[in-house]
């Protein structure tokens, strides 16, 4: 049996190189990204600013934070439409429910999670027991979260805001603004789980193939119950990020957010067809998204142009992303050609 | 113009294709180092190797699916370039290994697939039909050219492929592991349109694990071994101890039987019944008994498993594990109770492809490897690595994709999955379709090895002497219902046949 083990010659050697792909393919999107940032630091002199550097990063952990749940649920091959609508429910509630109702900020912010939980739980359980493809089921939900919104606060944005979102907004660690913070430890967590848990595990299996994952014995369903209300969970913490931000229950914020937050997790490498993608890269994907808003900003392009233009940014970045790969990959080719020549005596 | 009269049979035996220095390598892996393969008018090439030899790859280069890294092919002398419908416009027509028609389309669209033809720009459906139903005719006449694709059988799928060929008056077909999913009936006639297509002048060459089939169709065999052309010789000069010699470069073990104790009942079947499906099926495996399961293709062997196995739900009867009843459709509550299964579609119902071959073969035992949830990353890795050394997997890492294994290899990394369950009863569904011929003495012997240790095996096969060899008593199936139970001494292929035919 020895003989038909793998032959070891030029193959062993080659074994690091095959994550190694993996790096290289965020390095691209990071490549992409500091060519960006040094053409605009040429281009405007408020770019390279820290104020101006932390302002893209502080609007980046809103999308951010919605994008780590969308990506468990796109990583089941779902779709979650209803992210903006969790967010901006949320963020009424967390402020209406002291105003209105005069309940304590706390108890305010943990119903709104549970909100963001709840609408989770009702995509789920559409798209598994009712099978509600999740397109429909979630623009469903999308559309009531946020008519919801808008009766709850009487459709303006909810003003003053308790204390503890001026101070989130204020706090700061090691000089770092907190929600950049909250950001990167909510980040850390997911790709924890997806990396390291059997959750993370069933979810992959569950988006890759969700037969084969049922017949070695996942729950497919509650893995996908459970990456919707994920997803839910996180935009109702993004709600909470945006209150603070705007200083405001933001009934009329964030239009249009589902489909900036899929196509950041999309550029970041998370497969629309599941299985596929982590959140490292993802973020990459989230931090481009903000670049180039920062930029349209900047560079005083005319306000109905910048829609245009970000969509041609987006376009060239994921073409070019696709064209590294495929160079990459003929390179490899050629090392192995010929290492295997050289190493490798001719058989009969 | 139909085939016979592009080809002139005159001609014979002139290389039609030849294939020169091909050498084609993947991330980590070189599947092809400077391979001479060529294929003459008239005759069938048989084209042999171990899992993982380059076979597939080699006919995805004459498909024109993947550019060979070195090496050119010509087809009567036009250089192929990489390119599929390059390869249909110089002749070459293809049959994958894993294949597909458009399952929502007819028959005949399928043959006229991308060629449909049109007037004025419109569709022209009744010239398209009557063309797929003259290609369909010299193939299988008893085909409806107007049903849809997805409901006709692997087998008619297959020669629905194959008038694609003809329609495109192709004059290589290649054929990719035509027989794995075939019942006996299914093959003769398949070998019947091949020797049909012969005598009119076309080239075939075709891939197959079963040495019977390949003395009985070829002219010529060329092995392949880790890439490299072993060698090309005419039938005559070949017997079947030379062939496997050439293949693996060493002789292959006979199987030897050892007497097994057996233990207690470890799964109790009883009047199981799925209306239209299983009819009242009742019998029993113990602890180290290897019980074969025997009948044709759509007996329902598979639909049994499926029950048994929690994916299918039934109408009436019950399934006890070690005495304890298992709850229907709920694979998770049979895995926990003990029960293994190796599905005869890897593919589709047991491989993600998308995941590395380690990960497919933790899959099942996320609760064993992880505790508080969290997996243990070293634990993962070492069973991996075990079960690798053990089948003899051939893959650059356990980190590599699956879906980029060899398909014999993918289907040693369902079988590594529940070798490393360890479960009380293991029920394999063709458990050795794709797979080599070394291979599959291994795979034999491993059976034999785990039934020893006590394990329950149900072994389903359309192999009669994989079912001969290695039961301890084979039980038929016939339309949904066990039609005999027979102890070792009176399975043989004659009362077997029988019972599954007319029992
Ligand atoms: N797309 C791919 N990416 C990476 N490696 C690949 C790819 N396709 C094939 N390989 C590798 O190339 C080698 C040859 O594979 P190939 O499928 O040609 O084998 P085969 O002879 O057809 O085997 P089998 O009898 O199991 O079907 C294998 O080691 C396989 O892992
Ligand atoms: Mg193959």
């Amino acid at each position: 049996m020895a003989d038909r083990v793998p032959q070891s010659s030029g193959l062993s050697a080659l074994r690091g190189r095959i994550s190694f792909i993996d790096l290289v393919q965020s390095l691209g999107l990071m490549a992409i990204i500091l060519l960006g940032g040094l053409i605009m630091t040429a281009m405007s002199p408020v770019f390279a600013t820290v104020r101006n550097i932390e302002n893209v990063l502080q609007s980046a952990t809103i999308i951010a934070v919605v994008a780590i749940g969308q990506t468990f649920v796109i990583l089941v091959a779902g779709i979650d439409l209803s992210v903006a609508s969790v967010l901006v429910l949320s963020s009424v509630l967390a402020v209406g429910l002291v105003q209105f109702q005069g309940l304590s900020p706390e108890i305010a912010i943990i119903l709104a999670l549970c909100a963001g939980l709840g609408i989770g739980l009702v995509n789920g359980l559409a798209v598994t027991k009712l099978r509600i493809p999740p397109l429909i089921a979630t623009l469903a939900t999308m559309t009531i979260g946020r008519g919801m919104a808008y009766i709850y606060s009487g459709g303006t944005n909810i003003a003053p805001v308790p204390r503890i979102f001026i101070d989130l907004q204020a706090s700061r660690f090691l000089g770092v603004p907190g929600v950049i913070v909250l950001t990167l430890v909510l980040a850390a967590l997911a790709q924890i789980v997806l990396s390291r848990t059997q959750f993370g595990r069933s979810v992959y299996a569950t988006g890759g193939n969700p037969l084969a994952a049922r017949l070695a014995g996942i729950k497919t369903e509650r893995v996908i119950i459970a990456a919707f209300m994920i997803s839910g969970l996180m935009s109702a913490i993004a709600g909470l990020l945006i209150t603070a931000r705007f200083e405001a229950g933001a009934a009329t914020a964030a239009q249009g957010l589902e489909l900036a937050v899929i196509a950041a997790v999309v550029i970041g490498g998370v497969s629309l067809f599941g299985g596929e993608g982590n959140i490292g890269s993802m973020l990459l994907g989230v931090l481009l998204l903000g670049l180039v808003q920062n930029a349209v900003n900047l560079l005083n392009v005319p306000p109905n142009w910048d829609s245009v233009v970000s969509g041609l940014v987006i376009a060239a970045a994921a073409a070019l992303d696709v064209y590294r790969r495929s160079y990459l990959e003929a390179g490899m080719r050629k090392k192995i050609i010929a290492k295997a020549a050289r190493s490798t005596p001719k058989t009969s | 113009m139909s085939v016979a009269e592009v080809i002139s049979v005159a001609e014979d035996l002139r290389p039609v294709l030849i294939a020169k220095g091909i050498t084609k390598s993947f991330p980590g892996v070189l599947a092809l180092d400077n391979v001479d393969f060529n294929v003459r008018a008239g005759e069938v090439t048989a084209l042999l190797g171990e899992n993982g030899a380059g076979k597939s790859t080699l006919i995805k280069m004459m498909a024109g699916f993947y550019a060979p890294d070195r090496g050119e092919i010509t087809v009567d002398g036009v250089v192929l370039s990489p390119d599929p419908s390059s390869a249909h416009r110089v002749g070459v027509a293809t049959i994958h290994q894993d294949a597909h028609l458009v399952p929502a389309m007819s028959a005949a669209e399928n043959i006229m697939l991308g060629r449909w033809p049109t007037r004025y720009g419109w569709l022209n459906k009744r010239l398209q039909k009557e063309r797929a139903a003259r290609a369909l005719a010299r193939v299988a006449p008893h085909l409806n050219p107007s049903t849809p694709a997805g409901r006709l059988s692997s087998a008619d799928q297959q020669l629905v492929e194959i008038a694609r060929a003809i329609s495109e008056d192709s004059k290589v077909l290649i054929m990719d592991e035509p027989t794995t999913s075939l019942s006996p009936p299914e093959i003769d006639r398949l070998f019947n349109v091949v020797e049909d297509l012969k005598s009119k002048g076309m080239s075939i060459v075709f891939v197959s694990h079963w040495l019977e089939e390949v003395f009985r169709i070829a002219d010529r065999v060329t092995v392949l071994r880790d890439g490299r052309l072993i060698g090309t010789r005419p039938i005559s000069e070949l017997d079947h101890d030379k062939v496997i010699r050439m293949m693996v470069g060493r002789e292959v073990r006979d199987t030897i039987l050892t007497k097994r104790p057996v233990g207690d009942v470890v799964l109790k079947v009883s009047k199981l019944t799925r209306e239209n499906v299983l009819e009242n099926i009742s019998f029993e495996v113990r602890a180290g008994e290897i019980v074969g399961m025997s009948g044709l293709v759509g007996a329902g062997r598979s639909e049994l498993a499926a029950a048994i196995f929690g994916i299918d739900p039934y109408d009436s009867g019950s399934v006890e594990i070690g005495g304890i009843a298992v709850s229907p459709n709920d694979p998770k509550a049979a895995i926990e109770a003990g029960v293994g299964l190796v599905p005869e579609d890897r593919r589709q119902q047991a491989l993600v492809g998308l995941m590395s071959v380690k990960s497919n073969i933790t899959l099942s035992l996320l609760d064993r490897i992880s505790s508080f949830g969290f997996l243990s990353m070293a634990k993962e890795q070492a069973i991996a690595d075990r079960e690798i050394r053990a089948l003899a997997v051939k893959t650059p890492s356990s980190k590599t994709r699956v879906s980029t294994l060899s398909g014999g290899n993918q289907q040693k990394v369902v079988l590594a999955r529940w070798l490393a369950r360890k479960p009380k009863l293991l029920i394999l569904d063709e458990p050795t379709k794709g797979i080599d011929v070394g291979a599959k003495s291994e795979i034999s012997e491993l059976i034999l090895r785990l039934a020893e240790g006590g394990m329950a095996i149900l072994l389903i096969s359309s192999e009669l002497p994989e079912i001969l060899t290695l039961t301890d008593r084979v039980l038929v199936m016939r339309s949904g219902r066990i039609s005999a139970s027979l102890p070792k001494e009176q399975a043989t292929a004659e009362t077997i046949m029988s019972f599954a035919t007319t029992g």
